[in-house]
């Protein structure tokens, strides 16, 4: 088997439990040492964001947004690993990398409780450049609605290279698909996005969201 | 106008439209029923593909990824260079006559257009014996380049030939860099930078041909093919010729030069061997030989400096933590992956350390004056005969320190460790005869 990050050849380590539940296998797309390259959040973390931190308070960044609230989980910590990661993946644009996450996102998926997934557009340049949705390529069959869409003339600097303060003022990026009233009346929508930097994407896509209808709006992120 | 001398003998992206170039080439093409990266000439897997359709290569992506979708545009080598007006070669240094023979054979050589091997011993001052050659070839106004799979190799190199050659264009070119690509005449560069070029050098110089990992990487080899002129040709510079090119010699089919002694005129430091018996079964109670220990303080009471080589990265903390218990400390380690090791290199360099502790990364390329060797477990896999007489070839490179101790500990012998002790003793029974002899 080959890894899908560093390509090197590995014997995947097969567990008794999976080999008896007579499941056919997942094949894992990540050797050991790639798979230790990134940490998974378990334990205590904020309530609101999802960071890992020492305690299961609110942290000191959500503190400040309380005035909008949205519950975040997130599923592995943005450190050095994951940002070599989203290096290699997002800005480098290695495609192949989206099978290293699927099956972390598939199980943190079903452990969120929805109706509707909606992921994180991009604009139409960024698709024209990249090529793909960075957030849809970790998605392995689940079904998501693309119920939002980047306004045009929107896509300026990226987020990554704003302060933080100028992040926070940014204008509403989003809109709703015509049909998106269809879609989201009534229903539980789940966020999906890949890094939760300051909440402020999130936030303007829940607004959006809660526009279109829907009766809660939660997100989850890849990393925090 | 735009400036576009980026593209001379080079094929690349471009960011955007350039009036003044032809239609470029699509980056990954179609051939029969696969598809093929005509950067680094890799095929694709049947899944290197985006969700919009286009085919990208993830082999060369670490340049830029291209795609179904990207051009790459060229504009084949002019050699606009303008020579300096005074001498080409500003290099103060004397060559010896054994350098100078060697010399004036790849000098004939280059003026010949012959593909040739300088197949030269560690410490024989191998980059000054291609200086002569280098100056002809520049003065003829050709485009050269100086590579070498080593990034270390280049980095050391590279202010080296700008002092030899003061008034030629340079640039130096690696991977992490940050600086911007500027033409020049002579361009100094890891081989996977040649994967930007096509057909803009008359004469390259291949600098570690066995290094790793150009022996093993077909995509490397036809790199260098490349990035040569039709017209051009090239010259290796080895001291431990692998395999391949050892039967290439036998067969006549590359013009060599054979250089067996040091440019000091001494001979090269034997491989003394020694026994540890279970030295990893020790490491895991924190402890070391006695004997490695014993040597090792012995080593700091005359202030002598050393390099301890080690097999495998992971060796590395518990190395330096038993070392540390046997009160040899100061030191530092360093491996490939090392974010530090440029600077703790320098540091050695600069006499700030009494030692390091590495992997075979430092087995070439590296020069530091009047140093003591040391191989723990040079029977492991990972040091080959090459690597052994290259790690060994560390020690007693200068004029003024010419005797060097080589000792490397084992549990039992292997054919790689007496293969190296063949080796060195053949190269120096053919340096003997060349009048080369013993330090005192
Ligand atoms: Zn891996
Ligand atoms: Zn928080
Ligand atoms: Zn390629």
């Amino acid at each position: 088997m080959i890894c899908v990050w560093c390509q090197q050849q590995f014997q995947p380590i097969i567990d008794l439990k999976a080999l008896l539940t007579w499941r056919p296998l997942p094949a894992p797309a990540l050797c050991a040492t790639c798979t230790t390259r990134l940490t998974p959040i378990t334990g205590p973390s904020c309530p609101t964001c999802g960071r890992r931190q020492a305690t299961t308070s609110i942290c000191y960044d959500c503190e400040r947004w309380q005035a909008e609230p949205l519950k975040n989980h997130a599923v592995f910590q943005y450190d050095a690993g994951m940002k070599a990661y989203m290096q290699q993946y997002k800005f480098q644009g290695d495609y192949a990398l989206r099978l290293a996450l699927q099956a972390p996102l598939r199980q943190a998926l079903r452990r969120q409780a929805y109706d509707v997934l909606v992921p994180i557009p991009i604009d139409q340049q960024t698709w024209l450049t990249r090529g793909f949705n960075q957030v849809t390529g970790w998605l392995s069959g689940q079904p998501f609605q693309q119920a939002l869409t980047v306004k045009h003339a929107h896509k300026e600097q990226p987020q990554s290279a704003k302060t933080r303060e100028q992040r926070l003022v940014t204008p509403q990026p989003f809109a709703l698909v015509p049909q998106a009233a269809d879609l989201l009346r009534g229903q539980r929508v789940l966020l999906l996005d890949d890094v939760y930097t300051t909440g402020r994407t999130l936030r303007h896509a829940a607004q959006q969201i809660y526009f279109g209808g829907a009766k809660a709006v939660t997100s989850l992120t890849l990393a925090r | 106008m735009n400036d576009l001398s980026e593209f001379f003998g080079r094929r690349l992206p471009a960011a955007q439209a350039v009036p003044e170039l032809e239609d470029g080439q699509i980056a990954v093409q179609r051939i029969g029923q696969r598809y093929q990266c005509q950067r680094c000439q890799q095929w694709l897997a049947a899944t290197d593909r985006l969700a919009n359709g286009a085919w990208y290569c993830r082999q060369c992506l670490q340049m830029g990824r291209l795609t179904s979708q990207t051009k790459l545009y060229t504009i084949s080598e002019p050699n606009r260079f303008s020579l300096p007006p005074g001498k080409i070669l500003t290099w103060q240094g004397q060559l010896s006559a054994e350098q100078q023979r060697a010399a004036t054979l790849v000098k004939t050589a280059v003026q010949q257009g012959h593909n040739q091997l300088l197949w030269a011993v560690t410490g024989a001052g191998k980059t000054e014996i291609v200086y002569p050659a280098m100056a002809w070839a520049l003065a003829q106004r050709w485009r050269v380049a100086w590579v070498s799979p080593r990034v270390d190799v280049c980095l050391e190199l590279a202010p080296r030939l700008q002092q030899a050659f003061r008034g030629v264009s340079q640039c130096l070119l690696y991977g992490d860099q940050s600086t911007p690509y500027t033409y020049s005449q002579l361009t100094t560069c890891t081989i996977h930078q040649l994967l930007r070029f096509e057909h803009a050098f008359d004469w390259l110089v291949v600098d570690e041909v066995d290094a790793f990992p150009l022996a093993t990487s077909p995509m490397l080899q036809r790199a260098i093919s490349r990035a040569e002129k039709k017209t051009g040709c090239h010259l290796f510079l080895t001291a431990t010729p692998g395999e391949q090119l050892q039967r290439q010699i036998r067969r006549g089919q590359l013009t060599t030069t054979y250089l067996p002694l040091r440019y000091h005129g001494f001979l090269l430091p034997r491989i003394d061997l020694r026994l540890a018996w279970r030295w990893r079964m020790q490491l895991t109670k924190q402890r070391l030989p006695a004997k490695l220990i014993r040597q090792l303080r012995d080593y700091g009471c005359t202030q002598q400096r050393f390099l301890l080589f080690v097999p495998h990265v992971r060796d590395l903390p518990e190395i330096m933590q038993a070392l540390n218990q046997a009160g040899i400390q100061g030191g530092a380690s360093v491996h490939a992956g090392d974010p530090e090791r440029a600077a703790k290199v320098q540091a050695m360099r600069d006499q700030q350390l009494p030692f390091l502790v590495t992997t075979t990364i430092l087995e070439r390329g590296v020069t530091f004056p009047n140093i003591a060797v040391v191989i723990l477990g040079g029977d492991d896999p990972v040091f080959s005969t090459a690597a052994l007489v290259q790690i060994a070839g560390r020690a007693g490179r200068s004029a003024r320190y010419p005797r060097g101790e080589v000792t490397c500990y084992v549990q039992s012998q292997t054919q790689a460790v007496r293969r190296a002790q063949r080796m060195i003793d053949r190269l120096n029974r053919q340096g003997k005869q060349q009048g080369g002899r013993w330090p005192q």
